[in-house]
């Protein structure tokens, strides 16, 4: 079996012997398109095609393919980000009947991948998720696909797949390679943090704490463009008003983003080789691997494959590390003998002898046993400290009096959640206006970054259930739009100290109006402040129209928040604050892990109608007509 | 008419004053019908449950008081416990609530049929429910009639009107005049004849009557309008702005009044500048003084044609119907002039083609 996928180096054939023939792919090539893209086999001269890739640089000669999918991908990651998760192209179609979709459309139209795609491919977000919950998560059948490929590709989501490495990639290249002041040498104790890190994270999560997010691949790189670009991308097309205003998580997410990428000057892809987590489930994972990188007796020590190996994978007698080689096939491409070959494990046909020049490594030496056994203890260690840390800096979920977020429609009940969400961002990404926003402290460390309804910012759309369906894990149920318009994710509460009409200030329906728009028709009026005459009849005008929330059909989707914190606080300075505020907690919402919101206020209607007492003799014509006019 | 039955029904005619703006939409009601007609109509509708009356629910406070005693209550305002109170308080202001509110009197009036002061006092709430809120005439002057009305429209004057309005509604005008003879005189009296066409006895009715709030001089000024005779409605619109309002306390109704009376007279006077042959291309917007706040309506003009009336903004709480009919009759009749209101939404049709003048009068000539 071979899996080469890359451009083996062109040299012109000894005398007398017949050139290597060119694979079958490059033979149909060859019948396609014009000859002179080709390299001429017999003098060695190249052609159109590789005078390019040489321009472009040396890793895409020796690896087109490889930069190709990893072009694709990150081209891919950012459409999905930018585009696919943009609501604002969805607009609303004119006289509706019956409930607006068009943010759900929006989205399922431009949804021809999962807007989630490259979150549920890194299989560190579903597997933590899973042991943190102790459940089932769906992308856990996605996380076993990519596994297995990379049994056949090892370490392939990190040479080809993450768009974190492909943009790590560019900032080496861009910036990175610009300042090599800071660069380390080939070893050190950083070399395995990785593992480690990974240990601590699945410690914690085995405790029920889910702070793989902080680390995992994906979710690092999906915050990080969440917390910086995307606020330029909302700034330019819809205006800097539009922006929500930062919060020390935000910076604290920003800080590790650009921690990330600034490893880079230590050494290029430092971050993907040494730190990465999930990258480490691919490391581990290698260790079932079908294919490698194999180097055969041809090999004439020229270290060529040494000094480009992105990976640190080639040991000093260019054998293969094999739990860090991503079967990028740079070396195979810069190989001048071409000796290096991408075959199956148990192929052993002409290999070169190990240890040829000497390495000086060992299976595991005293210090290398040293090192382990810090890491793994500081592992454990790191794991149960967050553990214990989250417990004491925690949102405190058995004192009904602590402060409650409100969750995005759909969240599992908050025990679940906080063991459930990864803290991608994605959510808030897809979220029309930015009513979803990350927390920072106000739930301890164990909130960090979940999101949370800002409804003085914004409220929830009708029209839309995109958070739902771009949510990895399931912490966010994926949700139909009809279920979501049904499903409670808190209360509105009417402050009648300072409501306005209530505190018999002025006249005012805001909520009201903004409520009917949204199609909930959750406020009501009442009157307030009538006042009667000597003869004890009301005064007509006299009191104010107030409003009321029906605890029955609010949804606490906050659009009345946002409108009477827009206009009577912002704009007009009536009010410090919003006289109606949305608010989480027991009674106040749904959080189900399964089963259909719709039910649940199908039962409470069921409830409320059998509860209410109906005179039996009225029971036939409703008590229309009194008999005597019968 | 005891007082103590007009507590019961002040408190389901919040929105009485709108049986004041009524006016019959283009299709006229037709001086057909013999009284037989008439009462047959009115048995039928009133014997049968509206279509609406199965599928709703009642729905009302468990706290409430369903005795609903004929005594002024005792111990303060507390919608949650009076009947009266629970219709004026949360029934009026909420059109969700009108159906269930109506359904709930009829149980009430079922609840208490042998007692025979409330059963005339649920009666009434009924009729004046069906004819202020859901604009059901038929079903209105059934419970009108049920409760004595007919046989006494001296004493049940204020209800005798409208009850005459249901006739005429109803398409039997001359049922209506006959027992509008047997009204007293009220300035009510003097509106629906003024909406009947009678404008010089409309006038006259209206003078005697004068009040200090201005109603007498709007529904003198309504019944001139809406002959065309805009000359004349000025002079009395004139006379309520002319009315003295004291900085302390104003009377709440005589300023509403006059902002009426201002934008009718702003729009009669932009009428003559209002011709849509005149107006450049473009949209239009402008706002006049509706039933709750201002109606803000965007006129769109094009090659001398008035394209779309379209309401921007309102805060009407019924007559919905004016949003649409009134918009449409403009444009079919490219012309504010003349333009009948909507049946039974007088003040928001009003503040439509008010509005609308206004826009048009001025857009760029």
């Amino acid at each position: 079996m071979r899996v080469d996928f890359f451009l083996p180096f062109l040299r012109k054939p000894k005398k007398g012997t017949e050139p290597a023939p060119p694979g079958r792919l490059a033979r149909m090539a060859r019948r396609i398109l014009p000859s002179s893209w080709f390299a001429d086999l017999q003098t060695g001269k190249p052609g159109l095609i590789r005078k390019t890739l040489k321009r472009i640089g040396p890793t895409w000669l020796s690896a087109p393919e490889r930069r190709l999918v990893q072009s694709v991908c990150f081209i891919g990651y950012l459409v999905l980000f930018f585009y696919v998760c943009w609501p604002y192209s969805a607009r609303p179609v004119p006289d509706v009947e019956g409930w607006p979709s068009h943010y759900t459309d929006e989205l399922a139209r431009k949804e021809l991948v999962h807007a989630e795609f490259f979150l549920v491919i890194d299989p560190l977000v579903s597997l933590s998720t899973a042991l943190a919950s102790h459940s089932w998560v769906w992308s856990l059948s996605c996380a076993a696909t990519i596994l297995m490929v990379c049994i056949f590709i090892p370490r392939g989501f990190c040479g080809y797949l993450c768009p974190l490495g492909t943009l790590i990639d560019l900032f080496d290249w861009w910036i990175g390679s610009r300042f090599t002041r800071l660069r380390v040498g080939d070893d050190g104790w950083w070399v395995h943090i990785k593992y480690y890190l990974l240990l601590a994270t699945g410690v914690a999560a085995l405790c029920g704490v889910l702070i793989s997010g902080f680390v995992a691949a994906i979710p690092v790189i999906t915050r990080g463009l969440l917390l910086t670009l995307s606020p330029l991308q909302t700034g330019m097309e819809r205006g800097w008003h539009q922006v929500p205003p930062f919060s020390a998580g935000h910076w604290i997410s920003i800080t590790l983003f650009g921690l990330v990428l600034g490893l880079g000057f230590l050494k290029p892809r430092f971050w993907c080789r040494y730190v990465c987590p999930s990258g480490a489930v691919f490391s581990l994972g290698n260790l079932f691997r079908v294919t490698e990188r194999k180097v055969e007796q041809s090999c004439i020590n020229c270290n060529k494959c040494v000094e480009i190996c992105p990976f640190d994978a080639i040991k000093p007698d260019f054998t293969t590390r094999t739990t860090d080689c991503t079967l990028c096939q740079t070396c195979g491409g810069v190989c001048p003998t071409q000796a290096i070959k991408f075959v199956d494990r148990w192929d052993l046909v002409q290999l070169k002898t190990f240890n040829d020049p000497a390495t000086h490594e060992t299976a595991l030496g005293r210090r290398g046993f040293l090192s382990a056994g810090i890491g793994l203890a500081t592992g454990v260690a790191g794991g149960l400290g967050i553990t214990s840390a989250t417990t004491i800096s925690g949102a405190d979920l058995d004192n009904p009096n602590a402060w409650r977020p409100i969750r995005p429609p759909g969240s599992v009940p908050e025990q679940e959640f906080l063991q459930m969400c990864i803290r991608c961002g994605e959510c808030f990404k897809a979220c029309p206006n930015d009513v979803l926003q990350p927390l920072s402290f106000q739930q301890g460390l164990e909130g960090l970054w979940t999101p949370n309804v800002v409804a003085n910012w914004a409220g929830c759309e009708s029209s839309c259930n995109a958070c739902t369906q771009v949510c990895p894990t399931g912490a966010i149920r994926a949700i139909p739009l009809a279920e979501k318009k049904v499903c409670r994710i808190g209360l509105a509460e009417i402050n009648l100290q300072t409501c306005l009409p209530h505190a018999g200030r002025e006249a005012c329906q805001l909520c009201v109006d903004e409520c009917h728009h949204a199609g909930y028709h959750a406020i009501e009026f009442t009157r307030v402040g009538t006042e009667v005459d000597a003869e004890g009849m009301p005064i007509e005008d006299s009191g104010f129209l107030a409003p009321v929330v029906l605890a029955d059909k609010c949804v606490g989707c906050g659009l009345c928040q946002t409108r009477c914190y827009g206009i009577n606080v912002a704009d007009k300075h009536l009010l410090k604050e919003s006289a109606v505020v949305i608010f989480a907690g027991d009674g106040k919402e749904d959080r189900l892990l399964t089963g259909s919101y719709q039910e649940l206020r199908d039962d409470e209607l069921k409830k409320r109608q059998s509860a209410k007492p109906v005179s039996p003799e009225m029971e036939d014509d409703g008590g229309y007509l009194p008999d005597f006019l019968k | 008419m005891s007082r103590m039955i007009m507590v019961g029904l002040m408190a389901v005619s919040m929105l009485s004053t709108a049986y004041g703006q009524a006016k019959p939409s283009s299709t006229k009601p037709g001086a057909k019908g013999t009284r037989a007609e008439l009462d047959a109509l009115v048995d039928r509708l009133g014997k049968t449950q509206p279509d609406w009356y199965k599928s709703t629910q009642v729905n009302y406070p468990t706290t409430l008081d369903l005795t609903w005693p004929m005594q002024a209550p005792q111990g303060g305002w507390n919608n949650q416990k009076n009947v009266g109170q629970f219709y004026w308080d949360v029934v009026n202001p909420n059109p969700g609530r009108w159906k269930e509110g109506v359904k709930l009197m009829h149980q009430l009036l079922t609840m208490h049929k042998d007692d025979p002061e409330k059963r005339e006092r649920n009666m009434l709430a009924l009729a004046r429910m069906y004819h202020n809120l859901l604009e059901d005439y038929g079903r209105s002057a059934f419970w009108f009639r049920a409760a004595g009305v007919e046989k006494d429209p001296v004493e049940y004057a204020s209800s005798a009107v409208i009850l005459a309005e249901c006739y005429w509604r109803l398409g039997f005008e001359a049922e209506a005049r006959k027992l509008l003879e047997k009204v007293p005189s009220s300035v009510s009296h003097a509106k629906l004849l003024g909406d009947m066409g009678d404008t010089e006895a409309a006038i006259k009715m209206a003078m005697a009557e004068e009040d200090s709030q201005g109603y007498a001089f709007l529904a003198a000024g309504d019944a001139c309008r809406h002959a065309g005779r805009y000359d004349e409605a000025l002079k009395y619109y004139q006379k309520i702005i002319a009315i003295p309002v004291p900085a302390q306390n104003p009377p709440g109704r005589l300023v509403k009044n006059r902002g009426r009376a201002e934008a009718n007279v702003a729009a009669i006077k932009s009428f003559e500048l209002s011709d849509p042959a005149k107006v450049r291309d473009g949209t239009y917007k402008s706002s006049s003084q509706g039933y709750e706040a201002p109606v803000e309506v965007a006129v769109t003009v094009r090659s001398g044609k008035i394209e779309s009336v379209k309401i921007v903004q309102h805060r009407e709480k019924q007559f919905y119907s004016a949003m649409t009919d009134t918009p449409a009759k403009i444009i079919s009749k490219q012309s504010v002039k003349g333009v009948d209101t909507t049946s039974n939404a007088t003040i928001t049709s009003e503040a439509i083609i008010n509005a609308t003048a206004k826009a048009l009068a001025a857009a760029p000539k």
